[in-house]
């Protein structure tokens, strides 16, 4: 920052150093390599000043000082080390040790653990305790204690030494208020709220920040002594965050995963399907050799006849058909290597653009969809978020979609006072932080948008904005009031939003995947331009449509599309001396051709749109019209059941690679492991098949980095051109005989199909639920667990009710990640919303 | 000599009433302050008045409410802080539960100087009775008009909300109030910031004792000066003490600043029991150090009894006669103390266990040789080392005993029974 920044002058340990002002004693130590011993300090949380190990000795100042809640001064004499200072720390230490049990040796704490170190750094051997130990009576009766204050976390409360950083990192960071302090003195205990647990999406990170073994996970938890261990950098392979992660490993297993802070996009937080998704990769049950399918069943086969089958296969198809009967799905969790190899295969070896990434979006457009792109490739920094002080969250429980943006919005609004508004088809758990918690009508929100553009652009003409004007009169003869009306928002509540727009002098919008995986979404995007438009936002912020899995941003970076801008078209002709002609296929359009026969072979590599693609109908009958399916994966899944060949797929942790998160920031990850069983990486697996259909993809790992920072040099689309779009008012019918509206969306704790796998994930949750509000739970006399019938035009369902606190319209929710829900049978691709009927199932 | 201003209606059953309480000259001052009076002359006139807070600290009352920004958007509070907890101290008791209207005008004008339209009285959660004759005040005050909209015309809005805590010792100390207030353990906080910057919810807040708040309407009725009159140089007024122990005539007694403690225990207390002899005396509430009997003669001032030792606090004076074993005595306040410790800080949550497991098992006549010189040290540990002064409140009497009486603990220990014999048993 070329701000100039006040700064305060203090001498430490007789060193001058200069810091901001506002800058703690502690921190001022640190920057200069000066360490203070801590336990209840966080650099994310307000100090407390709970614990005075970090007393520091300050001239003029009797009594010693706490470093960590002190701000430094100009002129402040500070020694951190004096026979006060260490005595004070002697003392502390003293005193939390005399009811700690020191059980070390089954502690999986050892080895890392703050009071270990800072008893061996600043301690004494001896202590003049001579009393018995204080236990609480929870753990009174072994050291292998079991007490669970949450689905994957165990107190130990004689090991606490109370610097309450789980606590208040659960209130000041996540939010939460299930865990809290107890009783008082020295027999103060951490618990959870009476009929509460610890089951939040970011519940792993207490353990994390625990200096002590008094918080354990069952993941973790005596399995090995830390120092066994060895430590991988990777990044998580989920959302499209991109948090940074370590693995930290022994030889072929993985054990635990914990943050690796990087401020700019997690600050040191990660959510629990990131910590423990990587279970994953060795539970029983993986995919290990090839399969070939012979009559009905599939049987095991080596890599050499697969592959040669395969290609042979595909060869038939393409010298008879032609290449492009032949499609391609890859899942965006795949890394920039294998998604690059795979569209090189499709391209240049099959000369076919039928490749896509997206299995989980309805109808996507054949074209390029002008406004949509660009707002999924517009600029958009995860850190900027909180220097935005108006915040606008659309079409995204966003919580559960990006756990850390979300924190980063969280932080917004209670740090920096940032004005955050919601605008969903139901209640989110963000709506919580929010000045306007907006929930329209399904299926409305670019009436909505269109509307808050008028509210704006009458405002904006008067000011002279150019472009209000033409918006204006694009916009006629619709008003305020009909949006409002519409969408079930009263039209003050409306132009309330367009105030706060109007007013503001920095804006985040964030857009997710209720827009993105909707059919309406190019008419949203264009509503949702024409606001960027009029509000200037090039200027004063940002907007994006955030990109769902860790990797989709590099799908579309790299092109895994069917249809892609001419700038990347032009790039990679040139680099791969041609690209094909032919039109491209998207994913339901590659399902509709299979269904049709004019494709006849399919390529999935990592994707289950047999259970995903949202029309359960449609895709299955498709499938089965397909003459020759493979299918790569880690697990069996309802697609490799489809498939004339199975390949067995390695998960991220057994490989390395890079992922593009949401932000464009190109990230690698080391492999920890060896790939279990004879699975293969991706990447391998296109490049055997492709070495064998026509020869080698890429000469050496150069070449594909080189064409991958080639393709990333070609700039996204510019970020908002100043331009009006279309304008689409949709109103959305209700139909009587389905009457809720549907949302096939991730459970809390699971992303994609996989993490029903991880141990833990399936700790919070096993099965998919139909989530409803307790007020349609009341008026259909349902409860907690009953079963319930779902009924769409298409498909039924029965599935156990979950009553959601956090719902208040009449929606329904079902998670997408269960095998055997199929809660794509109730779902229409060109449906804009799914609706159904809700009975209540009486049991026998 | 008694000096009754705060207590001139004590002994009134009838003044609980607002219209007694009014007809006793009630609510002339608030009506004054609204109506005649800007919030800066309101400040200047309690400055003027040398009025110290009464809750234990003593820091003068007018300065604490000058440090409220000026300029700030937010909110502003003021809360009374009723949650007297302190052992031998039961003044701000009486006060609400014999004039309760005094305590509400009291806190409606310092309201008013600090410009704040919310307050709040937090009573401990033991003070059922108090509490309900506080709600019951502030209801009549909001029925007569001298609350809610638009006070005498004057535009001035003020709410007051009566709030009981959950009983706990820490909720006496502000910032813990302020947690307990807003929903959340009481603990304190840290400070920076002070509450008159960022107290509740964040807010510019000011916290006053009931009996500092009381004495705010004959200030401002009498003037500034009037006050100043009484008391010594710098302690200024009258403070009520609360006299408890080996006396004849224990209670609340009001006198002005400067009274010596003789004439307190002597001539208001009638003296010790028949026979007995004083052997030392607490004279600010049990957290403080104690006095002998040769140091009856000292003033009752905050800066006399200071120069004697220890300090005023809250006015709570404890005679203990010759009878009295003073390891009993530090046992049973260790107890209190650990049980009180909201756990927060280390020193004091680990500290003040410890000492009460050494001090029990000297009492109980298992001591260790060194016990004496463990406590030592780790009240040295304790002193000064925490956020709040509860981790002080706890060490201070128990290092005045070692200093004083220490050949009483040595006897436990060496002879494992009582040096005092004590027939006079508490129980």
């Amino acid at each position: 920052m070329a701000d100039t920044v006040a700064t305060v002058t203090l001498t430490i340990n007789g060193r001058e150093v200069t810091v901001p002002k506002g800058t703690t004693v502690l921190e001022a130590a640190k920057s200069v390599g000066i360490e203070i011993p801590t336990f209840c300090w966080h650099p994310k949380l307000k100090p407390v000043g709970a614990c005075r190990i970090c007393y520091v000795e300050i001239e003029k100042m009797p009594k010693l000082q706490v470093s960590c809640a002190t701000e430094a001064m100009p002129g402040m004499v500070v020694n951190t080390e004096s026979e006060k200072v260490k005595e004070g720390r002697k003392a502390v230490l003293e005193f939390i040790l005399i009811n700690h049990p020191l059980d070390c040796p089954t502690c999986d704490k050892g080895g890392e653990c703050d009071l270990q170190d800072n008893t061996f750094a600043h301690g004494i051997d001896d202590s003049r305790f001579d009393f018995n130990k204080y236990r609480f009576i929870r753990e009174r009766k072994s050291t292998f204690d079991d007490y669970r204050i949450g689905p994957e976390i165990v107190r130990n409360q004689n090991r606490c030494i109370l610097c309450f950083k789980c606590v208040r990192a659960n209130k000041e960071i996540f939010g939460e208020y299930d865990l809290g302090v107890f009783q008082g003195g020295n027999i103060s205990e951490i618990d959870t709220a009476p009929g509460e647990k610890v089951d939040s999406i970011y519940s792993g990170n207490l353990v994390e920040i625990c200096p002590v073994g008094a918080l354990t996970n069952t993941d973790w938890r005596y399995k090995i002594r830390v120092w066994k261990t060895q430590q991988v950098k990777s990044v998580c392979s989920y959302c499209a965050d991109g948090c940074n992660l370590t693995l930290w490993k022994e030889r072929d297993k993985v054990y635990r995963v914990t943050s690796r802070r990087n401020d700019v996009i997690d600050e040191g937080w990660i959510c629990d399907v990131g910590r423990y998704g990587y279970q994953l990769a060795s539970v029983e049950g993986r995919l290990t050799t090839p399969l070939i399918k012979k009559g009905d069943k599939q049987v095991a086969a080596t890599w050499e006849e697969a592959i040669g089958l395969i290609a042979r296969k595909f060869r038939e198809i393409k010298d008879k058909k032609g290449g492009v009967c032949i499609g391609g799905l890859i899942s965006p969790q795949q890394d920039c290597e294998a998604l690059l190899a795979f569209s090189k295969f499709f391209r240049t070896q099959l000369h076919s653009n039928n490749i896509d990434f997206r299995t989980e979006y309805k109808m996507l457009p054949e074209k390029e969809s002008p406004y949509y792109s660009r707002l999924t490739s517009a600029s958009f920094r995860i850190a900027d978020i909180e220097n935005s002080d108006t915040i606008l969250v659309v079409g995204t429980n966003l919580i559960k979609e990006h756990p850390i943006v979300h924190l980063r919005v969280r932080k917004a609004v209670n740090q920096k006072g940032a004005k955050l508004y919601t605008l969903n088809p139901f209640t989110t758990k963000s709506g919580d932080l929010s000045r306007d918690e907006i929930v329209h009508v399904p299926g409305t929100l670019e009436a909505f948008l269109n509307g808050l553009c008028i509210g704006l652009a009458e405002k904006a003409d008067g000011e002279g904005n150019v472009r209000a004007a033409e918006l204006k009169a694009r916009l006629e003869p619709n008003t305020t009031a009909k949006a409002a009306e519409i969408c079930g928002i009263s039209e003050a509540r409306l132009n309330d939003l367009a105030e706060a727009l109007r007013s503001a002098k920095k804006i985040s919008i964030i857009v997710g995947e209720l827009v993105s995986g909707s059919p309406a979404r190019e008419a949203i995007a264009a509503a949702i331009h024409n606001l960027t438009v009029v509000l200037n936002l090039n200027e004063r912020g940002q907007a994006a449509i955030l990109s769902r899995a860790a990797n989709s941003k590099g799908a579309e970076r790299l092109g895994v599309m069917p249809s892609l801008s001419k700038e990347l078209q032009q790039k990679l002709k040139s680099m791969w001396g041609g690209f094909p002609e032919t039109e491209g296929r998207a994913t339901d359009r590659m399902i509709h051709a299979a269904k049709k026969e004019e494709l006849d072979a399919l390529l999935i590599i990592g994707a289950n749109p047999v259970a995903s693609f949202p029309d359960g109908q449609f895709v299955r009958e498709g499938l089965d019209k397909l003459d020759f399916t493979v299918v790569a994966d880690l697990y069996e899944t309802e697609t490799t059941e489809k498939a004339d060949v199975v390949l067995p797929l390695s998960s991220w942790v057994e490989q390395s690679g890079h992922f593009i998160n949401l932000e464009g920031t190109m990230q690698r990850f080391e492999a920890a492991i060896k790939p279990v069983g004879n699975s293969r990486p991706g990447r391998q697996i296109i490049e055997d098949i492709a070495r064998e259909f026509k020869g080698g993809l890429f000469a050496d790992a150069h070449e594909i980095a080189r064409e991958m920072q080639e393709l990333l040099n070609v700039e996204p689309r510019p970020s908002f051109p100043d331009a009006v779009a279309e304008v689409k008012f949709a109103e959305e019918k209700i139909e009587k005989d389905y009457p809720y509206p549907l949302f096939v969306v991730d459970e809390m704790h699971h992303f994609g199909h996989l993490t029903e796998r991880s141990r833990s994930l399936a700790a919070f949750a096993a099965e998919a639920q139909v989530e409803i509000s307790p007020s349609l739970a009341e008026k259909l006399q349902i409860e907690n667990g009953s079963l319930v019938r779902l009924e769409s035009e298409t498909g039924k369902l029965v599935l156990p009710a979950k009553i959601s606190e956090m719902l208040d319209n009449d929606v329904i929710l079902i998670s997408r990640n269960f095998s055997g829900t199929a809660a794509n049978m109730l779902q229409m691709r060109k449906k804009r919303i799914d609706r159904v009927r809700l009975i209540r199932v009486d049991e026998k | 000599m008694e000096k009754r201003i705060l207590f001139k209606y004590i002994d009134d059953p009838n003044q609980i009433h607002i219209d007694t309480y009014i007809a006793h000259g009630g609510y002339k001052a608030w009506e004054k302050t609204l109506k005649t009076m800007q919030p800066a002359q309101v400040i200047d006139e309690v400055k003027k008045s040398g009025l110290r807070g009464r809750g234990g600290a003593g820091f003068p009352a007018g300065m604490k409410w000058n440090f409220v920004p000026k300029d700030s958007p937010k909110p502003r509070y003021l809360i009374c802080n009723a949650d007297e907890s302190e052992p031998g101290t039961c003044k701000d008791r009486v006060l609400m539960e014999q004039d309760p209207h005094g305590v509400v005008e009291g806190m409606a004008i310092a309201a008013y100087a600090i410009g704040s339209h919310l307050a709040f009285c937090y009573v401990r959660g033991e003070f059922v009775k108090p509490a309900a004759l506080m709600e019951q005040a502030v209801k009549e005050a909001y029925d007569k008009k001298m609350l809610g909209k638009n006070i005498f015309g004057t535009g001035y809005d003020l709410n007051m909300v009566v709030h009981t805590g959950g009983g706990a010792y820490i909720c006496g100390e502000e910032t813990a109030l302020l947690n307990s207030l807003e929903g959340e353990r009481g603990m304190s906080r840290i400070r920076p910031p002070f509450p008159a910057v960022e107290g509740l919810y964040a807010c510019p807040t000011v916290v006053n004792n009931v009996e500092t708040l009381a004495a705010v309407p004959h200030i401002i009725n009498n003037g500034g000066e009037w006050y100043a009159s009484m008391g010594t140089e710098k302690s200024k007024g009258t403070k009520i003490f609360s006299l408890s122990g080996h006396v004849k005539k224990p209670g609340n007694y009001e006198v002005e600043m400067g009274t010596p403690l003789s004439y307190l225990i002597s001539e208001l207390g009638g003296g010790p029991l028949d026979g007995h002899k004083i052997k030392a005396i607490i004279p600010g509430g049990s957290s403080t150090p104690f006095l002998l009997p040769s140091q009856i003669d000292a003033p009752l001032d905050y800066e006399s009894i200071a120069a004697a030792g220890s300090m005023l606090g809250s006015g709570a004076v404890i005679v203990m006669d010759e009878r009295t074993c003073m390891v009993w005595v530090i046992e049973r306040l260790i107890h209190f103390y650990r049980h009180e410790s909201c756990g927060k800080c280390t020193p004091c949550r680990e500290g003040t266990g410890w000492l009460e497991q050494l001090i029990s098992r000297i009492e109980r006549g298992e001591g260790k040789p060194g016990d004496l010189e463990k406590i030592d040290s780790i009240c040295d540990n304790i002193l000064g080392r925490t956020i709040c002064p509860l981790g002080d409140a706890a060490v201070m009497p128990i290092q005045s005993a070692l200093k004083l009486f220490r050949d009483e603990f040595q006897y436990h220990i060496d002879h494992k029974k009582c040096l005092v014999k004590s027939e006079f048993e508490f129980k």
